[in-house]
């Protein structure tokens, strides 16, 4: 019998990727929006203007509820490592262990040191060390997506490592290891696309309030932080960092490029695929609609550079699903030129003082906060359907990876027990948040808080 | 180097378990000593903004036993495949509880919260003491270095052994008294009111308790592992854990019987260090027995990774546990003192 159910690779793997990809729906707003609050609470200690206040005190609830979810989704994630991923820990733990060990030492010790001071310190600390505490945070969330990414660039372009006596890998250089240009790239890419997400929902929630007519100030606000934000971020992601991301595939993994476009025949004057569905069984692009030259160019600088295709390598050296991975790429693409589309024609109605009348925008705002989680998502696909058939990019195969020790039905059942919880997880979270947001802002200025507090105490 | 770093891996353990064990003991008495649900209030504010900051320790402790012990991580979490993702569910329902309780004042949706909040912390403190239970009784460890184990078999403590069995559900039970006392104890400093008064009752009897719990153990380890003493008592460390029990539980006594609730929680959390530390450094170099043959056992020598990637370690790790120590006392300042519902809920927690 040769079913998905004799596969235990294939369990291990979508319980790791769904696990992963709905925890990661929490840290990337963290770490958007903690930029957002760090700039409101300097603006609010550099103009005494209350509404920055308000600003930072309705975000920063938002934000102690999507941590938590983010903290309670994350230590699973860990855990995996030894629990489904043992042969994987076991030959490279001693590497990868040590970003994962800063993390939480580093990073996850600051921020969550501090984010109850973010969420209470207004009345607890004075302006400046809220001001502090909420450095503290942003801080602490960006390390940890460093060092996240070490270990991630450490699996797509390894550096640093030794092969020691047993077998196993460990640290040679600890400085190769934690300044590897892949990382880098990947963190400005995906650092950029985090905020991204922070800020179209920062502008959704604007867009909302506006539509509605009701809290004005901190509408117009939230409009105008997110939609330049957003503009800002959106092009960044594309250029120069996805730009950089995708030659840095095609310098150190051209199976990947070649499979990202669904490119099947190498050759020079290579197209970038705009539509086409990549038909892996007859090797060719179905309907595609090309433009010449375009991938030799934007891959390695020149129209007339050769790029490989995938018939270039042998067919075990593919990743393992190239369908899933070129949509994955293309639609990812798609959604990052429509943000840009999007918040550019948003910005210069800002500009022009006419975002709030236009009821039109203020609705597509709204509706557009979801794809920003799907557009980040769909990256972290191609970078992990990508690197297969590999684990670790050349030296460790995806199949010797997964824990032997622990049989299909465990993991399976587990999967299943992650999808029942998630859901509920998703609903309390969805609808809590959705309270916040209709109790909106307190617009009661901080004096009248304090006066309460003076009251209380 | 390798002695060190074992000490150094399961000092981040116990001071995930001193500090969230806190959290599990109160969280597990919130019925007990709290009746109202304003008392309830109390209670989960007495954690609220705390919590992630203790449950990080346990990523922190992951992460450092994946980069040094890295054949000991693997085998042992995928042996514990079923109990460890029961944890992590129950951590998760836990985190949740908190968070979600205080959003919607409702009796009904708080009571609803609460439950999962008790039962999720009372679970937890049960899982983590059985799984103290089977490091210190060993696992069925293969040739190979690999385990898989089943809920319980016959409950027996040899062979092929099961994760529950009489040794190990005996010391789920001190586990879980001692956190309770544990978190009775804090929640003494933290809280006022007929919440105080219960959780200062509450902790003199847990207290009392764990005394012949801990004497039964002391009894039970001896038959289940009868190479331990031998080796406990070359140990200086053992020694110097001992020390530390004994200190702390005079503190402890002392804070108690004069109602000095910060003295009583410290001689708390030291007891709770002493106890772990003199069991860790019970069972050193081993560190999982095999039930089936000694030789089979994985020692700290033969798990950890390379002596080269073990002194890389050692240049960030003081740094990260320096700045760990410098949030501990922001942390220690800031949140000092007995809690206010009015203050520290903001209909939040």
């Amino acid at each position: 019998m040769n079913s998905i159910f004799n596969d235990p690779g294939f369990w291990h793997r979508l319980q790791f990727g769904f696990t992963i990809v709905y925890h990661y729906l929490f840290p990337q707003l963290t770490m958007g929006l903690a930029l957002f609050i760090v700039y409101w609470k300097w603006r609010a200690l550099r103009t005494g203007d209350d509404k920055y206040n308000q600003a930072v005190r309705f975000w920063a609830k938002i934000f102690g509820l999507n941590f938590a979810v983010g903290v309670v989704t994350g230590i699973p994630m860990e855990f995996q490592f030894g629990t489904n991923w043992a042969d994987f820990s076991k030959y490279a733990g001693g590497v990868i262990g040590q970003t994962l060990a800063m993390e939480g030492m580093f990073a996850f010790f600051l921020e969550s040191a501090f984010v109850g001071a973010l969420i209470w310190g207004e009345k607890r600390l004075s302006p400046r060390g809220h001001f502090a505490a909420t450095i503290a945070v942003a801080l602490g969330s960006w390390l940890s997506g460093y060092f996240i990414l070490v270990t991630n660039s450490f699996m797509q372009h390894p550096l640093g490592y030794q092969v020691e006596p047993n077998g196993s890998l460990g640290i040679a250089s600890m400085s190769a290891y934690l300044l590897n240009p892949w990382a880098f790239v990947q963190f400005a890419h995906n650092q950029l696309a985090a905020v991204v997400t922070g800020s179209f929902v920062v502008a959704a929630m604007g867009a909302f309030y506006a539509l509605r007519d009701i809290h004005p100030v901190q509408a117009r606000l939230y409009l105008r932080a997110g939609t330049f934000v957003g503009l800002i971020a959106s092009l960044l992601v594309a250029f120069p960092t996805g730009d950089a991301q995708a030659k840095m595939v095609g310098n150190h993994q051209p199976i990947t490029l070649a499979a990202m476009e669904g490119k099947f025949e190498g050759g020079a004057m290579a197209p970038v695929t705009l539509i086409g569905q990549p038909n892996v069984a007859k090797q060719r692009l179905e309907n595609p609609i090309e433009v010449p030259g375009a991938l030799s160019f934007l891959a390695y600088g020149h129209f007339g550079s050769f790029v490989h295709g995938l018939n270039d390598f042998p067919k075990d050296a593919w990743p393992d699903n190239i369908e899933l991975l070129y949509y994955s790429f293309h639609l990812m693409i798609t959604l990052g030129t429509l943000f840009i589309v999007l918040m550019g024609f948003a910005t210069l109605q800002n500009w022009r003082g006419k975002l709030e009348s236009s009821r039109l925008l203020l609705w597509g705002l709204i509706l557009a906060f979801p794809y920003p989680y799907i557009a980040n998502t769909l990256g972290w696909m191609t970078a992990e359907l990508g690197r297969q058939p590999w684990l670790i990019y050349g030296l460790f195969h995806t199949r010797d990876g997964y824990s032997k020790v622990v049989s299909n039905g465990d993991a399976i059942f587990t999967l299943i027990g992650f999808t029942g919880l998630y859901f509920v997880i998703g609903l309390l979270f969805l609808g809590l948040a959705g309270r916040e947001i209709g109790k909106g802002p307190d617009e009661e200025s901080t004096a009248v808080v304090e006066q309460r507090e003076a009251m209380l105490a | 180097m390798i002695a060190t770093w074992y000490a150094v891996v399961s000092f981040m353990l116990i001071i995930y378990v001193v500090l969230d064990g806190r959290n599990f003991g109160a969280g597990m008495l919130q019925w007990f000593v709290a009746k109202t649900p304003e008392e309830r209030r109390q209670v989960i504010a007495a954690i609220g903004p705390l919590w992630t900051w203790h449950e990080v320790w346990l990523l922190g402790f992951g992460g450092t036993l994946i980069a040094i012990f890295p054949r000991l991580m693997a085998s042992a979490f995928a042996g514990y495949y079923l109990a460890l993702f029961l944890i992590l569910w129950c951590l998760i329902l836990r985190g949740i509880s908190i968070e979600v309780g205080g959003h919607i004042n409702d009796r009904l949706w708080q009571g609803y919260w609460d439950f999962n909040f008790v039962l999720s912390n009372l679970l937890l403190a049960i899982l983590f003491g059985a799984a103290a239970g089977n490091v210190a009784r060993g696992v069925p460890l293969d040739p190979q270095g690999n385990f898989s184990m089943a809920f319980f078999t016959d409950f027996n403590v040899r062979g092929h052994v099961g994760l529950l069995d009489w040794y190990t559900v005996s010391i789920a039970v001190l586990a879980t008294v001692v956190l309770a006392a544990h978190g009775a104890t804090y929640l003494t400093l933290k809280t006022e009111g007929s919440v105080h008064d219960r959780c200062e009752k509450y902790a003199r009897y847990l207290w009392i308790t764990v005394i012949p719990l801990l004497l039964a153990i002391l009894v039970e380890s001896k038959f289940v592992r009868p190479d331990l003493p031998g080796r406990a008592w070359s140990n200086p460390f053992w020694w110097l854990g001992l020390v530390v029990i004994v200190a702390s539980a005079i503190t402890l006594i002392s804070g108690l019987a004069s109602q000095r609730e910060m003295r009583a929680l410290v001689g708390s959390n030291l007891l709770i260090v002493g106890l772990l530390a003199t069991g860790a450094a019970a069972i050193f170099p081993v560190m999982l027995h095999s039930t089936l043959a000694p030789e089979n056992s994985l020692t700290a020598y033969a798990v950890a990774s390379s002596s080269t990637t073990l002194l890389r370690a050692s240049f960030w790790w003081p740094i990260g546990f320096a700045l760990a120590v410098f949030y501990f006392v922001f942390i220690s300042r800031r949140y000092a003192g007995k809690v206010s519902v009015q203050r520290d809920t903001q209909g939040f927690y």
